[in-house]
């Protein structure tokens, strides 16, 4: 599957919306995924997380936990649920490029 | 498909070694009365599909039985249906049991000869296993319990310091300085287990179970390495991982000298633990294993908590997890907790036992291959929950909330998707 990019440009994404190719991540996509899922624009809060996640995502080949998010950013747990609809997992991790983590998500 | 070579005599081989009597039987019985068509959510979803029918999967697997293990099959392909497994059929298969299956056992509980469905997949699915053919999400989620302890491969550091930053924040929010979240405690009553969603990304339900022990005082652990209620093998066929992860679970019980093993919110981890590890280990753990949901409706009974409903005014309605209700027997513990927790408690129907699967069941979640498949099928669950009206949707499962997210985006259905023990801990009185 393949997504168009407001400049034309397309990407793979797995069936569920996932990055095929995570390395080819930028802004742009970050914030055309968020789109796709009805949040027309990304907050400072928002960047604050999706670039945390991203960070510890090269440098672990994993997604943070949710403590790590919440210590670095200091947003309380029930607002990153806010931010992101559909969680942490199927929300902030897809939109900053992360493959679908492993487990009951 | 994971990094393995495919070797389909392998499939045979392990086919052969399963078919004891009883599964010969079920091999045999399938009379093609199409009753199961109704019980299927796949079926249901996909009217149009025959290949969702759970008799045409049966028959899928029951012409490769034909082929191999009688002697018309044998001599007759064409005359009787039978099937010689090559690797498209394989691959066939694959998409069957893998695919267009969720385990969850309604259509062998309607079936009009009583053939245990949910068997013969996992069955086929343990077949393909051997033949290195299960999709590879499914097997990288077994790998990391057989791997790291747990399905995430959260380390036993991150594990702890999210334990302490959940009890810190229970203390201010309580104001309560004694509340403990005990970690690898000796000799507790209980030793508590998660899902490792729970830690990794949603841990109200820890915080919720965590007020719940303060207010009952109880005696209660968790093991900083051996907590993972879930076990994927009992989706991915390979009862060798299917013992090693639940029975980690006992051996933690034993070696903390725990009472007794309480078993999370977590529907196909009940189910393996409580009821299949004993066949997996060929003997019986010789420890006392509940649902935490009986411990709760206990708890209840005994009046160890006061509670005050309209702390949930919303209407709730339940929905029940396939491998906790029908297929582990956990069926009037939540109806009970909720009854009491809740201002209006409404049933979805049907309900209990016949309930039906949520869609991500099985293994479902893990594999996104077949996402578009589940939630189509998932149709059948967003229509029951519509029409009860309700607000809250309580289910005592991480995979079933998970799945129910999905349609409540999908089918706009505005509702909240709560554990039980999250609707609970909001009824409790705290203090005096």
């Amino acid at each position: 599957m393949t997504i168009k990019l407001p400049d034309g440009q397309e990407i793979a994404v797995d069936k569920e919306g996932f990055m095929v190719n995570p390395a080819i991540w930028n802004e742009e996509i970050a914030r055309h995924l968020a789109k796709l899922e009805g949040v027309e624009e990304l907050t400072e809060e928002h960047w604050a997380v999706i670039k945390y996640i991203r960070d510890h995502y090269l440098k672990n080949d994993l997604a943070p936990m949710i403590r790590s998010i919440c210590k670095t950013t200091r947003l309380p747990l029930k607002k990153i649920y806010t931010l992101f609809p559909a969680g942490p997992a199927k929300g902030a991790c897809k939109w900053a490029g992360l493959p679908k983590p492993d487990g009951c998500v | 498909m994971n990094q393995k070579q495919v070797d389909i005599k392998a499939a045979l081989v392990k086919f052969r070694e399963l078919l004891d009597g009883k599964m010969r039987v079920y091999m045999n019985a399938c009379v093609h009365c199409g009753l199961c068509a109704d019980s299927c959510h796949y079926a249901l979803a996909n009217p149009d599909d025959p290949s969702m029918l759970p008799a045409f999967k049966i028959n899928q697997i029951t012409s490769v039985f034909r082929r191999y293990h009688t002697i018309l099959g044998r001599l007759l392909p064409a005359w009787t249906g039978s099937q010689a497994l090559d690797r498209d059929y394989a691959d066939k298969l694959v998409d069957a049991v893998f695919g267009k299956c969720t385990m969850c056992g309604r259509c062998g509980l309607n079936c009009s000869v009583g053939l245990n469905t949910g068997q013969l997949i996992r069955v086929t699915r343990s077949a393909l296993v051997e033949a290195g053919l299960v999709p590879r999400s499914l097997q990288a989620t077994v790998d990391n319990a057989i791997n790291t302890g747990n399905n995430m491969a959260i380390s036993e550091k991150e594990f702890v310091e999210t334990i302490e930053w959940l009890q810190e924040d229970l203390q201010l929010e309580l104001s309560d300085d004694s509340i403990r979240f005990p970690i690898n405690k000796k000799n507790a009553n209980i030793l508590y287990t998660l899902n490792p969603r729970e830690p990794k990304f949603f841990p109200l339900s820890i915080s919720a179970m965590g007020k719940i022990f303060q207010t009952a005082g109880e005696n209660w652990t968790l093991s900083s390495n051996n907590y993972d209620v879930t076990n994927y093998a009992l989706f991915s066929g390979n009862d060798n991982e299917a013992r090693k992860i639940s029975g980690r679970l006992i051996n933690e019980a034993k070696r903390l000298g725990a009472g007794q093993l309480v078993l999370a919110e977590c529907g196909h981890g009940f189910r393996a633990t409580r009821w299949e590890l004993a066949n997996w280990a060929g003997e019986k753990s010789g420890i006392k294993i509940i649902s935490v949901l009986e411990l709760m409706a206990n708890y209840i009974k005994d009046g160890r908590l006061k509670l005050d409903a309209s702390k949930n005014p919303e209407r709730v309605t339940l929905h029940d997890p396939c491998n906790l209700v029908r297929g582990g027997g956990i069926i009037e513990e939540q109806r009970y907790i909720l009854k009491n927790a809740v201002k209006d408690f409404v049933e979805m129907t049907p309900n209990r036992e016949q309930n039906f699967c949520c869609g991500g069941g099985g293994g479902m979640l893990s594999m996104g291959e077949y996402s578009e498949r589940r939630q189509k099928a998932g149709k059948i669950k967003a229509d029951q929950i519509r029409t009860t009206g309700a607000k809250v949707v309580a289910t005592p499962c991480h995979n079933c909330i998970d799945q129910l997210n999905e349609l409540n985006t999908h089918y706009q259905l505005g509702v909240k998707i709560k554990t039980v023990s999250e609707i609970l801990a909001e009824a409790i009185i705290f203090g005096n």
